[in-house]
């Protein structure tokens, strides 16, 4: 009886794991890290993070995001010139071959317009992430409450 | 020489030292400039215009609400979900780090968005922050009043969907006003905590 359940199980695992390498083949693109920041009370936009990985020996490029929980998302990049900070869209966005790519405050962001249900810390929503190749990758963003107490942990510390 | 020569050069001279005096004075506020601030410090600080704005809480906020303590400007709008909040959290970091200094300091988020902008919108979106953070809005012609004087850029973009509602291009920099009601210092984009709350004890320590 044990040896038919293990065999069973073992089956079923095996079976798991080829699906799963199945997903990983469709696209060489993996979405590391992915993080909303929460909405202050009465806001409805809002901007998701993430880190783009590409393991594959081509370059990749990523076309476009979507996602059920907001009415609709957008790929932007913030840029600050003579001193005036604008979001550009970003239609194409290019990872390199082995190389990855950082979605991050007051850079490249996913702009999530109207929240489809409300989304505290802790929350999470899904993102599909599209690419040139025609993969559609759903990653699980973590809602993360940012107001700055959290001291010594300043991301701009990098930038020197 | 009759004595009202003599007065006449004796009132010159006490002019001319009471001048001397005076523009010393001047000099000795004019700070030195130091090559340790990241922050464009003005040698002389500027005086503010009047304008007149309103606060979170429908009080006025004019060139008096500047007036005896120090206050971190920016300028922002609760619909813009990257550099705003990235901000206000690195304001907050700057609190958290001055909260030892024997200084009254304040931090004001002044929006380019009065349209959508309310009193009761900012009050939600500053103080989830830091309950101390004061939003300031009011008419088109108050807000020109105060950014044309600190040379501050902002301009609207619609949408190319339509639906989205627009964005605001805006300056991006933290504007420091003094104790006297004027315009200190700016800080300019990376900004960050550390950097923020470093420049100012150095500059606080200047004005004292
Ligand atoms: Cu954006």
């Amino acid at each position: 009886m044990n040896t038919i359940k293990t065999g069973l199980l073992t089956t079923l695992l095996l079976a798991c794991l080829c699906m799963l390498q199945a997903v990983q083949a469709e696209s060489p693109i993996a979405i590391d890290a992915a993080w909303i920041r929460e909405a202050p009370p009465a806001t409805s936009v809002l901007a998701a993070y993430m880190t783009i990985n590409n393991a594959s020996e081509t370059d990749q490029q990523i076309t476009g995001m979507d996602s059920p929980d907001f009415r609709s998302a957008e790929i932007h990049r913030t840029v600050v010139e003579d001193g005036v900070a604008k979001m550009l869209p970003v239609s194409g966005l290019d990872v390199a071959a082995g190389g990855s790519v950082s979605l991050e405050p007051g850079g490249l962001h996913v702009m999530l317009f109207d929240p489809q249900r409300p989304l505290r810390e802790g929350d999470t929503a899904t993102l599909v992430v599209h690419t040139a190749s025609g993969a559609a990758i759903s990653v699980q963003a973590t809602v993360v409450r940012k107001t700055g107490d959290d001291a010594g942990h300043d991301h701009a510390h990098h930038h020197h | 020489m009759k004595p009202a020569q003599i007065l006449i050069g004796v009132i010159i001279a006490t002019l001319a030292v009471t001048a001397g005096f005076w523009a010393a004075q001047a000099v000795l506020k004019d700070r030195a400039p130091r090559h340790d601030l990241s922050a464009t410090r003005f040698p002389v600080a500027r005086d503010i215009q009047p304008f007149e704005l309103i606060d979170h809480h429908s009080a006025a906020f004019d060139q008096d609400a500047l007036q005896q303590h120090w206050s971190f400007v920016f300028f922002g709008y609760t619909y813009c979900p990257d550099v705003c909040p990235t901000t206000l959290s690195v304001l907050n970091g700057v609190a958290q780090r001055l909260q030892d200094v024997d200084a009254d300091v304040r931090f004001v988020m002044v929006t380019v968005d009065p349209e959508r902008d309310t009193p009761e919108r900012l009050a939600e979106y500053v103080t989830y922050f830091n309950g101390d953070f004061l939003g300031v809005t009011g008419s088109d012609a108050g807000l020109t009043q105060l950014t044309r004087q600190l040379g501050i850029l902002y301009n609207r973009v619609e949408p190319e969907d339509g639906a989205a509602g627009y964005l605001i291009d805006h300056t991006a920099g933290v504007f420091l006003f003094d104790p006297d009601g004027r315009y200190h210092a700016v800080f300019t984009p990376p900004l960050s905590a550390d950097r923020l709350a470093g420049d100012f004890r150095k500059m606080l320590q200047d004005y004292q």
